[in-house]
């Protein structure tokens, strides 16, 4: 049998073992044992112990549970409530105000952590329920929320780009400091649209009541001070890391305990919030390393086979593709694959696929990593099957229904795709923070 | 279900339930670990301990804490199908499916197993200033694997039940 259908069957055969909605981990892990017994005999059993040695030995994964454990701490113990109390008093009386308040909500707390989950948790309990009772019009709401949550991986510290940088092979601090622009930048575009829509249908986000607006000046510059909350756990955090002094690693763990220290001295740290957050640190640490260990098995099985030259040779030589052809069909099937596919998997099996083809042809890894996440936000949102569509069910109202969900992410899907083909044709957007600070 | 069986779920995973409940608060070690390796490389000497102590920790943690994980339901499945069986059809598929879930861990657990014999033969080191022994963390390795195996074979028991209509 030759290779290139060794590796297709088992890429099949994983599909079709995810389909039964077994666990994502037994699912990949089984097929790549398989694989590995049956084409090296009892010499490929240790393939899946070497992964999880592998998997200890890289050392920026431990990012991952200090920043699980922070936004656990962050939408657990209800910190955000003043930050949103803070953009509501000051953006009240713009049409769209809230909105645009909710967006730069999102920004902060994409800020203080790497995930998008805790963003949503925020957006959907605290946020969505006062945009709502204010007359929003739902559909922008949700959208609002979803795409503003999704900033939480492209905005560092971002788990996804941790990800990334392990299997390209890249360090995380340039990849995390490319995000920054582009981060930003999407949200000013959310930010833009919401502006334009809200002039031309100024139904959509009426500005508050007269009576509501009218706040002592000395209470609206209390509420500021909250906003000091989030930029001293955001600095506490980057600011030894940039500077030197600590690792990525070390960094990260300060901004779990500085989160939880905040949480402690504004007294939200009840036990319940305690529990809460350490047990379900746990459980998601444990989901993402044992994915991440039954994908590098699955990785290091494909690896052996040379199935990525393959694909790369098939494409260029065989097809007559151009570099930039491949990348964009890249880019697509990445998004239709993302619509179905588990967030997580999607990352650890895509991207070892995908990873060392955009080497091969040429591209910049570092400015690719934010291609790549750009991608995975707009794939999580994009139905039938986005992972962000189904936490936005489980967490919003009840009067909020799928379809209003569902249609509530066509406008941002599509600001979002804008903003990738920004990304694209101008990378010193991603790639001038890094090289300025690594060049100093 | 026979009473062997109904004691064995309940101790497996009374037993992993502690285990996991006990482990969860290693995060807190993992932060100490990162934390002190911070300060002392900021106001003393770098210690040589902490960046392979901090990644024993891990390990430790993910996999003496996935018997919890699967206890907690914490592991995500694709459910483009699965979401939309009924309660029988899922125990039915589940039971089949974690048969390989069993022989994935059971590999995992062989491949364990002859690495830590040679770690434990050879007095096997890590390559580092530090050099600390390989065998005390591919024990523990082993026997989260080994629990994690018995948790799943608990899962298993649980789905048989499930597909009589009764529970455990």
């Amino acid at each position: 049998m030759s290779y290139e259908l060794i590796a297709i069957l088992m890429f099949s055969s994983m599909m079709l073992m995810l389909m039964t909605g077994q666990r994502v981990f037994g699912a990949i892990g089984f097929v790549g044992v398989v694989a590995a017994l049956a084409l090296w005999g009892t010499g490929g059993s240790d393939i899946g112990f070497s992964a999880a040695m592998k998997l200890m030995k890289w050392y920026p994964l431990l990012t991952l549970p200090m920043f699980i454990f922070m936004g656990y701490v962050l939408s657990e113990s209800k910190i955000a409530d003043d930050l949103y109390k803070m953009f509501h008093v000051w953006m009240g009386p713009v049409r769209g105000g809230l909105a645009i308040g909710t967006i730069l909500l999102m920004v902060l707390v994409s800020a203080m952590n790497g995930l998008s989950v805790a963003g949503m948790a925020i957006g959907a309990t605290i946020a969505l329920p006062e945009l709502l009772r204010r007359g929003y019009d739902k559909k922008m709401v949700t959208g609002v929320i979803q795409a503003g949550s999704s900033l939480g991986i492209l905005v560092p510290p971002s788990v996804v780009l941790v990800l990334y940088a392990m299997i390209a092979r890249q360090p995380v601090g340039q990849l995390w400091l490319a995000g920054v622009f582009p981060g930003l930048m999407m949200a000013a575009f959310f930010i833009l649209y919401v502006v334009i829509r809200c002039r031309l249908q100024p139904e959509l986000g009426p500005v508050l009541p007269a009576e509501e607006r009218n706040i002592p000046r000395a209470e609206k510059l209390r509420l500021l001070r909250s906003g000091l909350l989030p930029i001293f756990i955001f600095a506490a955090m980057m600011v030894p890391f940039v500077n030197g002094w600590t690792s990525l690693v070390e960094s990260s763990a300060i901004g779990a305990l500085t989160a939880f220290l905040a949480a402690v001295v504004k007294k939200r740290m009840t036990r319940e919030v305690f529990e809460n957050s350490v047990r379900n640190t746990l459980g998601i640490s444990c989901m993402f390393m044992w994915i991440i260990l039954a994908a590098l098995g699955f990785g290091a099985v494909f690896d052996g086979l040379g199935a990525v030259r393959a694909i790369s040779g098939l494409f260029t030589e065989q097809l007559g593709l151009s570099p930039w052809t491949i990348l964009i069909l890249m880019q697509l099937s990445f998004i239709i694959m993302g619509t179905f596919l588990d967030d997580t998997a999607m990352l650890v099996i895509v991207a070892p696929l995908y990873v060392p083809l955009v080497h091969a042809l040429g591209f910049d890894l570092v400015w690719y990593g934010v291609l790549y996440t750009i991608t995975t936000q707009i794939a999580y949102m994009t139905p039938p099957f986005g992972y962000n569509l189904f936490l936005m069910r489980a967490m919003a109202p009840p009067e909020i229904g799928l379809k209003d969900i569902y249609g509530s992410i066509l406008p941002f899907v599509c600001v979002m795709i804008f903003a990738l083909v920004i990304v694209m044709l101008f990378p010193q957007i991603a790639l001038w923070l890094p090289e300025y600070v690594y060049s100093k | 279900m026979p009473v062997f069986i109904r004691r064995y779920v309940h101790y497996v995973d009374k037993f992993n339930r502690l285990l996991g409940r006990f482990i969860m608060y290693f995060i807190f070690v993992m932060a100490g670990i990162l934390l002190w390796s911070s300060v002392s490389k900021t106001f003393f000497l770098p210690s040589l301990w902490t960046l392979e102590m901090a990644q024993f920790a891990m390990v430790t943690y993910y996999i003496i804490g996935g018997p919890y994980s699967l206890q907690l339901g914490s592991n995500v499945r694709m459910d483009l199908f699965y979401g939309g069986w009924s309660d029988k059809t899922k125990a039915w598929m589940d039971a089949i499916t974690v048969l390989f879930l069993i022989f994935f861990l059971g590999v995992l657990l062989y491949g364990g197993l002859s690495s830590t014999a040679y770690a434990i033969e050879y007095g096997e080191r890590s390559y580092s200033a530090w050099r600390p022994y390989m065998w005390p963390v591919k024990v523990i390795m082993c026997f989260g694997l080994f629990m994690m195996i018995l948790q799943s074979i608990s899962e298993f028991f649980k789905d048989i039940a499930r597909i009589r209509g009764t529970e455990i």
